[in-house]
């Protein structure tokens, strides 16, 4: 009999149940053990948070789709060159090693989801959402996305047909969505306004920015 | 049919759930502070090396059907990276139920992460991409049939990225992505085994009864979750 490396080889009692059973006091208990065994650096850690929290998110992805709508040479490296043109930006990276862009037009919505996880293209949208990692979206997303997709008050129209991708692979999906036409004649910086982050997910369309 | 009684609590492309809840824009990234503890913990634990994205995934999914349903999003992270430091001998039960190490503080780990390479960490990130070892058995527009999920398991109970609503139906090749590291046998540390990559297409109205025609999903399948349709 092969012995292959399982989850639930020798023991009943899963060792984080042996943790403190508030999360917070776990984490914290978990921490203190990796630092003290040094296999942890909680600079690292705090780094790692720092980019997360500060500098990766949904507006490097709109700054993409703005630019992509103002400039047709883009447009067209940013879809059939996707991950070379990242990395010539500095947008490549962990958990978007291998993007993929999907133009919406008026014939096809996109929509992605990770119905196993919650696979989603960190580089340019940041960490998912709450409700993107929910039961409810990886459940429901696949088998009934116009329903989905009102409840995040985006009504397709029946002509135009619906897309989901399915994060399985190490494939990420980023949403290419359409130019609002009362945006015309903007430049990039105001056009990324308009690109919120669930344009780019597909559970949304892009807005005017709101007042200020 | 596939046979639900064998769908793993992980798989849920396609069950019955209730609405959405959207976020509002002056959301937190983070709604609480040890949230992005445990996800700076993953990723710094996660580049030591000691194991693959694969390795997590299959971790969290296996984690007893109770603490995956109860947990929160951030609970099951945490609960995975803790088993897999055990599993994988860094930390000792002992040293989990006494919140203490065994011995005095150690110096860093060579494989740990420090705070200086964390940059060039994440823009590097870690590619599944292989090269092409010889052409790929699929062309675009044919037509396939996916297996079902544990016929693509190298072990039992062991892990797959074919989803249960998926399994056994027929599709079309959309896009070939290339060899990609197969997470079959990479998250049981059994070899990247690289294996041609495709985005499969499947109308709705093949996958549900209630599926809307001309609606589409694509999945992501390695080839050896498809066979030709004769």
């Amino acid at each position: 009999m092969l012995s292959f490396f399982m989850p639930h080889d020798h023991h009943d009692e899963d060792a984080h149940s042996l943790l403190p059973s508030e999360p917070a006091l776990r984490v914290k208990a978990l921490e203190t053990i990796l630092v003290q065994k040094g296999l942890i650096d909680p600079a690292a850690v705090d780094a790692i948070i720092d980019r997360y929290e500060h500098h990766i998110g949904p507006q490097i992805g709109a700054g993409l789709i703005a630019r992509a709508w103002s400039d047709p040479a883009f447009k067209a490296q940013l879809v059939n060159n996707t991950d070379g043109i990242l990395s010539d930006l500095g947008f490549g990276g962990r958990q978007g090693e291998h993007i993929v862009v999907v133009e919406n037009t008026p014939d096809c919505h996109n929509l992605v989801v990770c119905t196993l996880c919650s696979c989603y293209p960190w580089p340019v949208l940041g960490v998912p959402p709450a409700w993107y990692k929910s039961d409810a979206y990886r459940s429901r997303a696949v088998r009934e996305p116009r329903q989905v997709l009102a409840e995040f008050g985006v009504i397709i129209p029946p002509e135009q047909k619906i897309r989901v991708w399915d994060s399985t692979a190490e494939i990420r999906y980023l949403v290419l969505p359409m130019q609002p036409a009362q945006s015309l004649g903007l430049d990039e910086s105001e056009l990324a306004l308009w690109v919120n982050r669930n344009a780019m997910i597909g559970t949304g369309l892009p807005q005017p920015p709101a007042e200020t | 049919m596939t046979n639900s009684k064998m769908k793993p609590h992980h798989d849920m492309g396609g069950d019955q759930a209730g609405p959405i809840t959207p976020d509002r824009p002056d959301d937190p990234i983070f709604a609480k502070p040890w949230h992005k503890r445990v996800l700076g913990l993953t990723v710094a634990g996660g580049a030591m090396g000691a194991w693959s994205i694969d390795t997590s995934r299959f971790w969290r999914e296996s984690l007893p059907k109770t603490d995956y349903q109860s947990f929160t999003y951030y609970e099951k992270w945490l609960a995975a990276l803790t088993n897999l430091f055990v599993a994988k001998g860094f930390v000792t039960r002992d040293e989990i139920i006494n919140g203490l190490p065994s011995g005095p503080k150690q110096p860093l780990h060579d494989a740990a992460l420090d705070a200086d390479r964390v940059l060039a960490m994440l823009a590097a990130g870690a590619k599944a991409s292989r090269p092409e070892v010889t052409k790929p058995l699929f062309q675009k527009g044919q037509k396939v049939r996916t297996c079902l999920p544990d016929a693509t398991k190298l072990q039992m109970p062991g892990h797959t990225r074919l989803p249960h609503y998926a399994a056994g139906k027929i599709g079309v090749i959309l896009f070939y992505h290339g060899y990609h590291v197969l997470p079959n046998s990479n998250a049981h540390f059994l070899g990247e085994c690289p294996e041609p990559l495709y985005s499969v297409e499947f109308s709705s109205a093949d996958l549900w009864p209630d599926g809307r025609a001309g609606d589409v999903v694509i999945v992501d399948c390695w080839q050896s979750y498809l066979e030709p349709l004769t």
